[in-house]
């Protein structure tokens, strides 16, 4: 029944991409479009003390200025998505996040004023002449200085700064219990640090309010078009959501940046109704630097305990999470119930204590990127290991085995219950990591390391890293803090003449939905795979969607969609029999027709869909059509694991670290288009190197991001990597009708630590015993590691 | 509107008249519509607005619209003939070298001058010759394994 | 974004003094400044065009002198507005005197970037700051030569 799953079919989205046919957000052009602009913050923290806008508005082209005290009282400002309260009950704290600020400004890039002209050049040459007179006041950048005593206070009602403390885990005195009777100790202070998601296409919003049918419709680079739809009429606009039509179209990368809502949606939104013309606003790529939402930045120190057998006794984290100057959507969940819910790692640790302190700075907000919480989660427990392991002198894959918890399918062997809430749904850790040594040549490489005499140091680095995703089952995350129900919709439409359009709530931006939905369908169905249509994206045309983030397009989205499917092949086994004269019992569905068993009376699945519609010779009763929805909520989280193992040379000299090798072998359950899965592998994999050795933002102590454009910000190039080797293990999901289990995030999630690691390692047998090296690692800084 | 230019895009011949600031980036995209041709940055880094002036990769944002008058313009949308894509779009395709698609039409435009002056590339020099370009999602694996499929192709083909 | 150094000039610490403390002398040396207009006391309105590689801008804003002690030391507190961001600065400069003919100035301040100045090329602008300062000097030591000809 497998003809297109688990094969790698070309990406039929691929015609219009490489045909420059794409339609991106800024590609869209409306008749009587006007352009927007933005006067933001060049400082961290100032008040405002005027706005003056009378010499920009008589600038040619201007057609309207917004400026904070504009915004009517009754929209209120971007709201968050998730409630994390603090440990005494207290209610996290949640200061507004206007969409132009009136009086004071919280970081670089805060929206001052709003102009909108006839061209984007006017609404530029406007804006510089938008004139803004501030007080600047003190900055606090860091999350850990921000919740010392005489730090710059962010809000007034977040005394402080501290958002929300939180802990989860075994009981601390039970953890210092154990670490005080382990035979090794292994500590660590480290920052996880800030990078930004920098999806290649900017942010960009058109805003589009037609009167003739008191509609508003909004364009938007988003990576789930209801969920904005959600937030921003409920809580922003309060305009009715029937009245709202939200488009994401193709949207270029978004690894997380792009789930939220952002202020300028709403603006161009309310806004296109205040002047009656549609507007269009871009980022520049420095505005983009300054208000897309970044990733992780956290502060840490983590102890692990071993017993003198090599095994982990106990865990302690602490961690200082950067939230930014305004709660981002799924801000809170990220440090919180995405990262210490992960210390469990893949090994059997009975204490585990996590405690994290969020605390609000001024700079830009940060939430979900790529992995978000687990890559944070991961680093932590990754590092530790392999230093532990060269602490201990012991081999750090062995100290691994050691530590794994046994097999488990989650269907004859129950799931493992962690010290940190969750439950894994089924995992066969050892495998992934004996062919990743396997296809490192392990035993050679340490041969080759210790006999390298030619002013290089060779270092190996492993990360064996489990995530949790498929997010998420709703009445859990509810039960959490989370404000939305995280299922996922989809409606499988058959047409009169047998062809499928699947209209499903997770958004496609670059994973490629349009072609392993319908592998799924196409087989499912038995159908060719050129009769299925993906529609995502449009508010108007998909019923509902909770979009795409958390590796949740395939577990959640997919099983949304083969439970459609099932539905439309028990009604359609209902007009065959009529057709056939049989029992809906007797038949038998395959390769695109329904067959009595034992016989060859068969009715085609076209005959059917054109019965369903043309219904003169129709079972009694039976409503016409074939067209049904699922909404799927999934019962646990998915749980995909792996080994990744880097190799590194260090030029003595220098500091210049190479990446030799890399090393990935991933499960991540059941795979429908190997292609696609690999891709998005390397891609995940490029983004956690890119963190390891290159990226990172710098802010000074004003609050100023001193490398917000890409001449200054390292990203990652062609030249930085070598080609990656990677396989996988199958442990299929014992809770989804896919078994799958997700991919977008592995990479990531995995790949920072084990770089890491190799560098550490290389120094160590260097002769360096240098427990870190601040990421990026650059040839300064192992450079100055080695000449300490 | 200021200043009157002549340019060949794609084969055809389009006249009109451009702002001296306009970049011929902003001129493809928002006088012809040819939104294939993409901004990603506002330093000439991210190379997403990459195409071809007299046959040379450029990046269009670095060059106003008056400079290119009188040239002959080359985007993403004219490279396929007659239907039939060039070798470098039919090895991207074939070999997954995109995602999102956003950086696509200037990694090729890239490659393809590229491969001019080295039509039998190793895996480095095409490493080496994607430095002005940024992709986001494929961690340049099969963008690599794209450009050597071009290079096949194009040498079997000749 | 830390400005320090030193620099001799060949004139007495007093006469250094004078030279520094008039406001025509100022806008004369400094690369840019177009205009220096006395405000108050100690305090000039700056109009100053900079262009220096990446770094192209208008600037306007305020040079305040405060902290006087005479012949000694001064404090240089500026403000500089432009399109493409500002700069807030304050740099102690200390006059010692060598011999009756010579005197050195020693600078040390802190200089805060704004805006597109401060998140682009920042790492290349203490540079800049470097040139611009030698310029200044170097059309100081232009001024007294020129001076003590005349």
């Amino acid at each position: 029944m497998t003809k297109y799953i688990g094969k790698s079919i070309k990406r039929v989205e691929d015609k219009r991409f490489i045909t420059g046919q794409g339609r991106y957000t800024d590609d869209i052009k409306i008749n009587g479009m006007t352009h927007g602009y933005f006067v933001r913050s060049p400082y961290a923290h100032a008040k405002v003390k005027s706005v003056n806008i009378d010499a920009a508005s008589k600038m040619p082209g201007v057609i309207k200025i917004f400026v904070g005290s504009d915004i009517p009282e009754t929209i209120a400002g971007v709201p968050c998505g998730w409630q994390v309260d603090f440990k005494n009950g207290d209610t996290m704290k949640e200061p507004p996040h206007p969409l132009l600020v009136r009086n004071k400004v919280r970081h670089v890039g805060d929206g001052v004023a709003f102009v909108i002209a006839e061209t984007r050049a006017q609404a530029k040459d406007a804006a510089e002449n938008v004139d803004v007179d501030y007080e600047i006041l003190d900055a606090v950048t860091c999350p850990k200085k921000a919740t010392e005593a005489g730090a710059a206070q962010v809000h007034a009602d977040a005394p402080g700064n501290l958002c929300f403390d939180w802990e989860l885990g075994s009981p601390k005195d039970e953890v210092a219990a154990a670490l005080a009777s382990a035979a090794h100790v292994c500590e660590l202070d480290f920052s996880n640090q800030r990078v930004v998601p920098n999806a290649i296409e900017p942010r960009s919003a058109i805003g589009h309010y037609d009167s003739a049918y008191d509609k508003y419709t909004l364009y938007t680079s988003t990576q789930n078009p209801h969920l904005i739809r959600l937030l921003m009429c409920a809580f922003v606009l309060g305009i009715p959501e029937h009245k709202v039509r939200v488009v994401g179209p193709d949207v270029g990368g978004g690894f997380g940046s792009k789930i939220f809502h952002y202020a300028e949606e709403a603006l161009v939104t309310w806004s296109s109704k205040e002047i009656n013309r549609p507007i269009k606003w871009t980022a520049e790529r420095s505005e983009s630097f300054l208000t897309d939402a970044h990733g992780r930045d956290h502060v840490s120190n983590a102890k692990m305990g071993f017993d003198a057998d090599g095994k982990i006794v106990a865990l302690q984290a602490y961690t200082y999470a950067n939230l930014g100057a305004y709660l981002s959507t799924f801000a809170p969940a990220v440090p919180t119930y995405l990262h210490g819910t992960l210390m469990q790692g893949l090994y059997t640790t009975p204490k585990v204590n996590v405690d994290v302190k969020a605390a609000f700075t001024h700079t830009c907000a940060v939430d979900a990127y790529r992995g978000a919480g687990r890559p944070e989660a991961t680093y932590l427990l990754e590092r530790l290991l392999d230093l532990a392991a060269l602490e201990m002198n012991v081999d750090p894959a062995e100290l691994r085995f050691k530590n794994f918890i046994p097999p488990f399918d989650g269907v004859e062997q129950e799931g493992y219950q962690t010290q940190v809430a969750l439950q894994y749904d089924s995992g066969n850790y050892a495998p992934v990591l004996e062919r990743a040594l396997e296809m490192v040549g392990y035993d050679k490489f340490r041969e080759e390391q210790a006999a390298q005499s030619n002013g290089k140091l060779l270092g190996i680095g492993f990360s064996t890293y489990i995530e949790a995703c498929g997010i998420a089952p709703s009445a859990v995350v509810g039960a959490l803090g989370a404000r939305a129900g995280l299922f996922e919709v989809a409606q499988v439409r058959v047409q009169p003449t047998g062809k499928v359009s699947v209209f499903t709530g997770s958004h496609s931006h670059g994973q490629g939905h349009e072609t392993t939905f319908a592998q799924i369908v196409a087989d499912k169905m038995g159908i060719p795979i050129d009769d299925v249509e993906i529609i995502h994206g449009d508010s108007d045309s998909v019923a509902f969607g909770m979009g795409t983030y958390g590796s949740r397009s395939l577990a959640v989205g997919g099983s949304a969609i083969v439970n459609s499917i099932d539905k439309v092949l028990e009604k359609g086994a209902k007009i065959a029999a009529h057709l056939l004269e049989a029992s809906a019992d007797d038949l038998e569905y395959a390769e695109g027709k329904w067959t009595v068993k034992g016989t060859d009376k068969s009715v085609a699945f076209g005959d059917v869909s054109l019965t369903a519609y043309v219904p003169h010779n129709y079972p009694e009763g039976m409503e016409p059509g074939l067209d049904f929805n699922a909404f799927y909520d999934p019962a646990n989280f998915t749980y995909p694991f792996g080994a990744h193992v880097a190799i590194v040379e260090i030029d003595k000299e220098t500091g210049e670290v190479k990446l030799k090798r890399f090393i990935a072998v991933d499960d991540v359950g059941n795979v429908i288009n190997p292609m696609i899965v690999d891709g998005q592998i390397h891609g995940g994999l490029a983004q956690g190197i890119g963190q390891a050795l290159h990226e990172g933002t710098v802010y000074d102590d004003t609050g100023q991001l001193i490398n917000g454009s890409y001449m200054d910000y390292c990203m990652p190039r062609a030249d930085d990597f070598p080609s990656f080797e990677i396989d996988r293990t199958v442990t299929p999901c014992p809770h989804n009708p896919l078994g799958v289990k997700g991919a977008g995030e592995a990479g990531t999630i995995g790949s920072t630590p084990a770089v890491v690691n190799a560098v550490i390692d290389a120094l160590w047998k260097g002769g360096f015993k240098v427990k870190d090296v601040p990421m990026p690692m650059t040839p300064e800084r192992v450079w100055t590691a080695m000449n300490n | 509107m200021g200043h009157m230019i002549k340019v060949n895009v794609n084969g055809k011949e389009h006249s009109g008249g451009v702002e001296a600031r306009t970049l011929l980036v902003d001129y493809l995209r928002e006088d012809l519509g040819l939104t294939g041709t993409h901004v990603g940055c506002d330093t000439s880094s991210c190379g997403s607005c990459t195409i071809h002036i007299d046959g040379k990769a450029v990046k269009s944002c670095t060059m106003l619209a008056v400079q290119a008058d009188g040239c002959n313009v080359t985007t993403v949308e004219g490279l396929a003939t007659n239907g039939n894509l060039h070798p470098m779009q039919e090895g991207f395709k074939e070999e997954h070298g995109l995602q999102c698609g956003f950086c696509t039409p200037g990694m090729m435009m890239t490659a393809i001058d590229f491969l001019k002056t080295n039509p039998k590339p190793s895996e480095d020099e095409i490493r080496h010759a994607l430095e002005g370009n940024f992709c986001r999602c494929t961690g340049y694996h099969n963008i690599v394994k794209s450009i050597q499929y071009a290079a096949n192709k194009m040498q079997t083909s000749v | 974004m830390i400005v320090e150094g030193t620099h001799e000039f060949n004139v007495s610490a007093t006469e250094l003094w004078t030279i520094l403390m008039d406001p025509e002398v100022l806008a004369k040396i400094t690369p840019g400044v177009s205009k220096l207009e006395l405000l108050g006391e100690d305090l000039y309105k700056t109009v100053s065009e900079i262009k220096i590689g990446p770094v192209k801008g208008a600037f306007k804003g305020k040079l305040e002198v405060i902290d006087k002690n005479e012949p000694s030391s001064f404090t240089i507190q500026m403000e500089q507005l432009s399109k493409i961001g500002n700069a807030h600065a304050k740099v102690e400069m200390n006059i010692l005197s060598l011999d009756e003919n010579r005197s050195s100035l020693e600078f040390a301040g802190k200089a805060n970037l704004s805006g597109l100045i401060a998140r682009t090329g920042q790492r290349v602008l203490s540079g800049v700051a470097n040139v611009i300062i030698k310029e200044v000097f170097s059309s100081l030591e232009a001024h007294i030569i020129e001076n003590k000809i005349a």
